[in-house]
Order: structure tokens, then C-alpha cells, then sequence
């Protein structure tokens, strides 16, 4: 007896080992299968929307609320925006691959140059430093619209991350998972825990959203915002909420937390920007 | 045999006790607590685990420390401290446990 508990002890053991250590594509249709497990009746495009592809009632009034929706004019601004010549005659389409249209579904990305992970709020700036111009505040303003334009032209696109077989972009990917499924804050809650392990359940009055989709629709409208933020503002919600202290727009950890969340939506389109209460 | 008149009056006296302990807190008490705090939080920040409920309690303790509340500002840099080395604990916690997280 004691010997079979030793050996089922092992088995166990090795079974965590090797879902810790399961290659991004083994996560990635893990992540998804639970999802589709989970709520068979929702096709896999229609995780992209969130709460309100579980809550019809929510659904209802999302809709009514998209017939005017109330990010147009930021939306808009974010066009002009991109658009606009810097001083030194140059734009933000110099920067970026095919003029920086229907690019979003790319990012974040891995620079092995560099060896670290480049969102595309990050590469929006760096494209500002190059060309003269100031830094803007990663999460919410003028780059939150320009990012919200940018997504626009990738509408229907497929989220496409690439993790590169080296072993600083695995590290990269696997620093991202770490940090998603690890409890942090006073409440010690991982972002799991709300978004796997509780999805569909309430807190409070709110349907927990499936982490599946998350990341295809940002830069995200929010009415409690009454602007857009990018998905490291929401980031910076959820960690609040749980009473961790949020990290700094673009910092490693964030960045990598994205790449790996953004990867784990692999082949959704990109249904972005959308409007959330 | 204690009976609760017994309870009672040793409870009063250790509430005493520790109230005429705290009104004594001096100066260096509150300084030196506030460091305490401090480096423990310094710790949290630095494993990644910083709970947004010290930053406020350090700057209350600073705040009652300014205002010569040396008894106060003791009691919400312990607090800071506890809290701070619970994020520690957390930390420590997750470098194995984060994988009982993962989708099953």
C-alpha cells in the first residue's frame, strides 16, 4: 500500500512538473479546450466578447448601447492622430510594418535583437522617441486612441503571436504565465482564479469574464472610464481589485503577462476597439 | 478555579498594560518601526508581490509620527510590517504553487 501511494505520489508529481514546463502550443490548447469545454454552446469567435458571451441579459443591452457606440469620437481622434506629420515631417505609418495598418493582430511581439517583448503601445512610443517627439502615458490619452485606431484596420484579422524557439522568449512566455497564474494582492487572487477557475460565477454583481478573447478587443472603452485604456490599464484594474499594487505601463512583467495572455487567444479575430461598462 | 470575574480583570489588566505600553512610545520607537516597515515592503516590492495596503499604512505612520503621535505611528507601521511580510510569505508560496492554478 505504502509503496502504490509513493508511486501515485510520483505520477502526481510528474504530471504538475510537465504542465509547468508544456510548451506554449501544449498551454495554448490546453486554455482553449477548457473554454470550449466549459461552454460548448459559445463558438470560439464569440469568446472575443467577453461577459457578453455568457450573460444574454448584458448581451441585450451591450448591443443597444454599440448602435451609437461611445467611442466613435475617440476612435476618430485616434485616426487623426496617427495620422498627423511629426515635426519632422515623418509619421507613425514610417514606423511600422504595411504603414502600421492591420498590424495589431502581431503584437505583442518578440524582438530577438533586443530580447524582450514589444506591445504595441511600446512600439508606438518608440516610433514618437525616433522621430523626436515626447513619450505619451502608456495607458490611457493619445496613445490609447492612436492604439484603438491601429487595432481598427485589424478588425477580422486573426491573432497571430509568434514565440520564437529561443530561449529567451520561452523565458519571456513562461515569466507571463508565472505571473498570470500566481495569487498576488491582500485578497490573494490570480488572475486565474477569477478567469478560469470562477468563470461565469459572480463577484458581487459582475459575471467573470472568460481570459479567453481578453486581449482581442483592446484598447477598450470603458463607461467607468469614459475613455479608452489599453489592456495594461485593465491590468492595473484587476490587480487593484485583488489590493496588489499595479506595476508601471510597459514594465517587463507586464509586457510578458501580455505576451503570454495575448498567445493563449491565438486565432481569434481581433474584434477590437469594443466599449465595456 | 477562574471564574469570568477573573477573565475579566485580567483582561482589563493587560488591555491596561498595553495601552500605558503604547502612550510610552517614543520617538525612535516610531522611527524605528517605520523602518522596519519600510525595509519589509522594500522586500515585497522587489519579489513582485507589493500589496497596495502598506504604501498607505507607512504614509499614516509617517503622518501620526510628524504630528508627534508616536503611539499611533508605531501601531500603523506594525501593521505596515505584518502586512509587508504576509506579501513576503505570498511570494515565497507562489514560486511552486502557481501551478495548482493552471486550467484542469
Amino acid at each position: 500500500m505504502k509503496s502504490l501511494l509513493n508511486t501515485l505520489t510520483v505520477v502526481v508529481m510528474l504530471a504538475v512538473v510537465s504542465i509547468a514546463n508544456a510548451t506554449p502550443e501544449q498551454d495554448k490548447e490546453s486554455f482553449q479546450r477548457f473554454y470550449t469545454e466549459r461552454f460548448p454552446d459559445i463558438t470560439m469567435e464569440d469568446f472575443g466578447n467577453g461577459v457578453y458571451a455568457l450573460d444574454q441579459d448584458a448581451r441585450n443591452q451591450w448591443e443597444a448601447m454599440n448602435d451609437f457606440p461611445p467611442y466613435e469620437d475617440d476612435l476618430e481622434k485616434g485616426g487623426e492622430l496617427f495620422n498627423t506629420a511629426f515635426a519632422n515631417g515623418k509619421n507613425y505609418a514610417s514606423c511600422f510594418e504595411n504603414g502600421g495598418g492591420n498590424i495589431r493582430q502581431n503584437y505583442p511581439m518578440f524582438d530577438t535583437k533586443r530580447n524582450t517583448v514589444i506591445t504595441l503601445e511600446l512600439a508606438i512610443n518608440e516610433c514618437r522617441v525616433a522621430n523626436g517627439e515626447k513619450l505619451l502615458p502608456y495607458k490611457k490619452g493619445e496613445l490609447a486612441k492612436i492604439a484603438a485606431y491601429m487595432t481598427s484596420t485589424s478588425e477580422g484579422s486573426p491573432i497571430n503571436i509568434v514565440i520564437p524557439n529561443n530561449g529567451k522568449a520561452l523565458a519571456a512566455y513562461q515569466a507571463g504565465k508565472q505571473y498570470y497564474y500566481s495569487k498576488r494582492g491582500q485578497l490573494n487572487f490570480s488572475c486565474s482564479n477569477c478567469h478560469i477557475q470562477n468563470v461565469g460565477r459572480k463577484a458581487r454583481s459582475e459575471t467573470l469574464s472568460p481570459a479567453l478573447g481578453h486581449t482581442s478587443h483592446f484598447p477598450v472603452y470603458r463607461m467607468k472610464w469614459e475613455s479608452f485604456g489599453t489592456l495594461q490599464r485593465r491590468f492595473d484594474s484587476c490587480n487593484k481589485q485583488v489590493r496588489a499594487e499595479p506595476l508601471e505601463g510597459q514594465s517587463e512583467d507586464y509586457r510578458n503577462l501580455e505576451y503570454f495572455l495575448t498567445y493563449m487567444s491565438n486565432g481569434l479575430p481581433v474584434n477590437g476597439p469594443a466599449s465595456r461598462k | 478555579m477562574i471564574n469570568i470575574k477573573h477573565v475579566v480583570l485580567i483582561f482589563c489588566l493587560l488591555t491596561l498594560t498595553a495601552s500605558v505600553f503604547a502612550a510610552k512610545a517614543t520617538k525612535s520607537d516610531a522611527e524605528e518601526s517605520i523602518q522596519s516597515a519600510q525595509q519589509l515592503w522594500d522586500k515585497s516590492i522587489a519579489v513582485g508581490h507589493e500589496w497596495n495596503t502598506v504604501k498607505p499604512l507607512v504614509a499614516q505612520a509617517k503622518q501620526a509620527m510628524e504630528t508627534n503621535d508616536f503611539a499611533a505611528a508605531v501601531a500603523l507601521a506594525n501593521r505596515a510590517a505584518e502586512q509587508a511580510e504576509l506579501s513576503l510569505v505570498q511570494a515565497e508560496h507562489e514560486k511552486t504553487n502557481w501551478v495548482n492554478n493552471l486550467p484542469k
